[in-house]
């Protein structure tokens, strides 16, 4: 699920955040240099894969959208991290 | 940029490649939402050793700072206390939740804790104290207040050199309050924006150091986590 750049990417950057920590939707495409529908295609596939929490809210009148990392997000990412140094270390003991 | 768009998982997986897509962005999400050492320690450097040293020359030439001189430090601390509060809110835009709520009664401790300064050291002159027991006081207390704040923020953002920079403004009151008039103003200029603009190399010597050592093949396990 995360194995893909463009949302290893999303992951990365919502794993920078402290636990308890939500960064607004505009925010989150300037930090990742996306379009709009790109990122919310990749935001929905984490969200269905319960990586991701996205929470709709209104600040004064204006809908706004906040994200954040599960815990299953981010002991997902942990994992793969580890999985991806160990590969790499694997290959240089060749 | 078939891979952007997140339909295709590549055709040769590369484990090197894919920590260095982390390893990047981490690196770019933390430079551009967390204030950055350098910029708040060198406004804060630049405010004491002008501002102070203002204070100085002016005590020197006739036993007390002059009006000018006051002006001059007033204006290094309204500058360096704008320019930090625009910085950080900047860096924090469209976050929220704990770390906000924590940043913005941080933010705000430092403005009771000033207001309650300016209270005390009036209330001093009002019961008779000296001008050198208020500038004695006016030196000593403003680096306390600095010192704690610092070490109340390197507990709180877990960030060890925010620490070490309040242990030393707590050294800093100590030999200010002992040097005596006119020297205390040097003493704040030297040690005090001496102390913040040594944070500023020590900040960057980190900073070149931790982009080195996260080279690629060698990063760092757990990427998320802070310092």
């Amino acid at each position: 699920m995360i194995h893909a750049p463009a949302r290893l990417r999303v992951v990365a950057t919502l794993a920078t955040l402290a636990k308890g920590d939500e960064v607004a939707f505009p925010r989150l495409r300037k930090l990742l240099d996306m379009t709009a529908g790109n990122l919310s295609t990749h935001l929905r596939k984490l969200e269905d894969a319960g990586y991701v929490q996205v929470t709709k809210t209104h600040e004064g009148r204006v809908p706004a959208t906040y994200l954040a990392l599960t815990d299953r997000g981010r002991a997902a990412f942990a994992e793969y991290q580890t999985a991806l140094t160990n590969l790499l270390k694997g290959a240089g003991h060749d | 940029m078939d891979d952007d768009q997140g339909t295709s998982s590549g055709g040769s997986f590369d484990p090197a490649d894919s920590l260095r897509v982390i390893r990047e962005q981490t690196d770019r999400a933390r430079d551009a939402t967390e204030p950055d050492g350098r910029v708040l320690f060198g406004a804060w450097g630049v405010a004491w050793l002008v501002g102070y040293l203002a204070m100085w020359t002016a005590a020197r030439e006739t036993g007390l700072p002059t009006a000018w001189a006051g002006w001059v430090l007033a204006g290094c601390i309204v500058g360096a206390t704008a320019l930090t509060i625009v910085h950080s809110t900047t860096r924090t835009a469209g976050l929220r939740g704990a770390s906000s709520r924590t940043g913005a009664m941080y933010g705000w401790t430092w403005f009771l804790g000033f207001m309650a300064y300016g209270t005390v050291l009036g209330a001093m002159g009002d019961a008779g104290a000296s001008l050198e027991v208020q500038a004695t006081a006016a030196n000593g207390f403003a680096c306390i207040v600095v010192g704690l704040m610092y070490i109340a923020g390197g507990l709180l953002f877990r960030e060890t050199r925010m620490y070490a920079v309040g242990a030393w403004m707590l050294v800093t009151a100590a030999v200010a309050a002992f040097a005596g008039m006119p020297h205390t103003y040097l003493v704040m200029a030297l040690a005090g924006g001496g102390g913040f603009l040594a944070m500023v190399v020590v900040e960057q010597v980190v900073r070149v150091r931790r982009r080195s050592l996260a080279s690629p093949g060698l990063p760092a396990p757990g990427g998320a986590a802070r310092d």
